[in-house]
């Protein structure tokens, strides 16, 4: 509960303060939801198993978001940042569908 | 394949031979069971319900934040893109329309000229004068001919058949084809879509549209041409004829060749010479010779 208030909290945050991303930064972004809610439901998914972690959580948040986007600034300065953003979000989703799959399992055993 | 698959990995940690199997079979990070079981060995219980730490919390607002940030983000731009488009969109239609005013104006100016020179040359000069402009293409022309028409498939309704039979657009080739075949009919004048064509007209294509002395025509085309009255039979013989009732038939577009009374083709733009200067000979006989072929746009007359 607390975390979806904290959630609803940060959009409203968000929203309200409207900050403006610096150009340099913008292409990180989508990546950064991507790996974001990978942390998210990976989260969630270990708190219906029973084996949430806090610091476990915040560090795979932190390192989700940070090694896409090294990964997509890697890409884009070899060339290949289209390529490697599109493997990013393959694994990243595979990942968020197999954890989304644990959960509706959990949820509706089914 | 929740707590049991946490154990079964607990033996061989790192990365397995098979990476992408692993990532499907496994999709949550290995580090909540190992952090679990770091929990029982020490013998705290996990935590209960939904209630977690501080630390996550403010990562939570930080997701949130971030989802917002990259929602607004992606609404900021999309408005963007699209005045960009729309603004080139309106300074394409505004050139246009300015293109068209000024060419009109041209016209009218043109009609004045000529006004002017027939008030100052009188009589024969100008009558000679008029006609070689008929002929030349640059004065506005009427009379009897035909009207060939082409235009695409409609979209969507693609050939079933898989054998090959080539795009079911008009392409550029098709109308050179028709405007030679026309010549080659006896047309005397010609015009695709009001463009009147020249001795140094171009029928040519950039990208997907098709230029007619640089300016662009769009489909359904028309190919109007006035000439003999026999000219309808002779186009319908000719090969672009040919070659276009087969393509019309295999590909679907349309294309149709009717004769039309009392066309106007409008005068073409003034050809810019740059290099080809006028060679000005004072005979009489070829001056007469050329008005005497120039004053007869009787519908039976040349071309042949």
């Amino acid at each position: 509960m607390i975390a979806v208030l904290a959630l609803l909290a940060g959009v409203l945050l968000g929203l309200w303060l409207d900050p403006t991303v610096p150009s340099a930064l913008q292409p990180y972004l989508p990546i950064a939801v991507v790996a974001a809610l990978d942390a998210v439901f990976g989260g969630v998914r270990a708190k219906l198993d029973r084996i949430f972690d806090d610091k476990q959580f915040v560090v795979s948040f932190i390192s989700n978001v940070l090694v896409a986007a090294l990964i997509v600034y890697l890409g884009d300065q070899l060339g290949v940042g289209g390529q490697l953003s599109t493997g990013v979000v393959v694994v990243l989703g595979v990942r968020i569908f197999g954890n989304v799959a644990a959960i509706r399992r959990h949820l509706f055993r089914a | 394949m929740s707590d049991e698959q946490g154990e079964g990995r607990r033996g061989g940690r790192g990365f397995s031979p098979d990476f992408l199997t692993e990532l499907f079979r496994s999709p949550l990070d290995p580090g909540y069971a190992d952090a679990a079981l770091r929990r029982a060995e020490r013998g705290q219980p996990g935590r209960a319900g939904w209630s977690v730490g501080p630390v996550s919390v403010a990562v939570v607002v930080l997701l949130g934040f971030l989802f917002a940030v990259a929602y607004r983000q992606t609404m900021a731009e999309e408005p963007g893109r699209a005045q960009a488009r729309s603004g080139l969109v309106a300074q394409i239609q505004q050139r246009e329309d300015e293109t068209d005013e000024l060419s009109t104006r041209a016209d009218a100016l043109r009609e004045e000229v000529n006004r002017q020179r027939e008030a100052a040359l009188g009589g024969s000069h100008a009558a000679r004068l008029r006609n070689l402009e008929a002929s030349t293409g640059l004065g506005k022309v009427r009379g009897d001919g035909v009207v060939v028409r082409l235009a695409d498939a409609p979209s969507g309704q693609q050939p079933l058949s898989g054998a090959n039979v080539g795009p079911s657009q008009v392409l550029y080739s098709d109308l050179q084809g028709v405007a030679n075949d026309l010549w080659g009919a006896g047309a005397e004048a010609i015009a695709i879509n009001g463009q009147r064509l020249t001795a140094t007209s171009t029928i040519r294509n950039a990208g997907q549209a098709i230029l007619v002395d640089f300016r662009p025509v769009t489909g359904p085309y028309e190919v109007s041409a006035i000439g003999p009255g026999a000219m309808r039979k002779r186009y319908e013989g000719s090969r672009s004829a040919l070659t276009m009732r087969k393509v019309a038939q295999d590909t679907g577009l349309s294309f149709e060749v009717r004769e039309a009374d009392d066309l106007t083709l409008p005068a073409a733009p003034e050809p810019q010479l740059r290099y080809a200067q006028p060679a000005v000979s004072a005979s009489p006989s070829g001056a007469d010779e050329l008005s005497g072929s120039g004053s007869s746009p009787s519908p039976s007359g040349g071309g042949r």
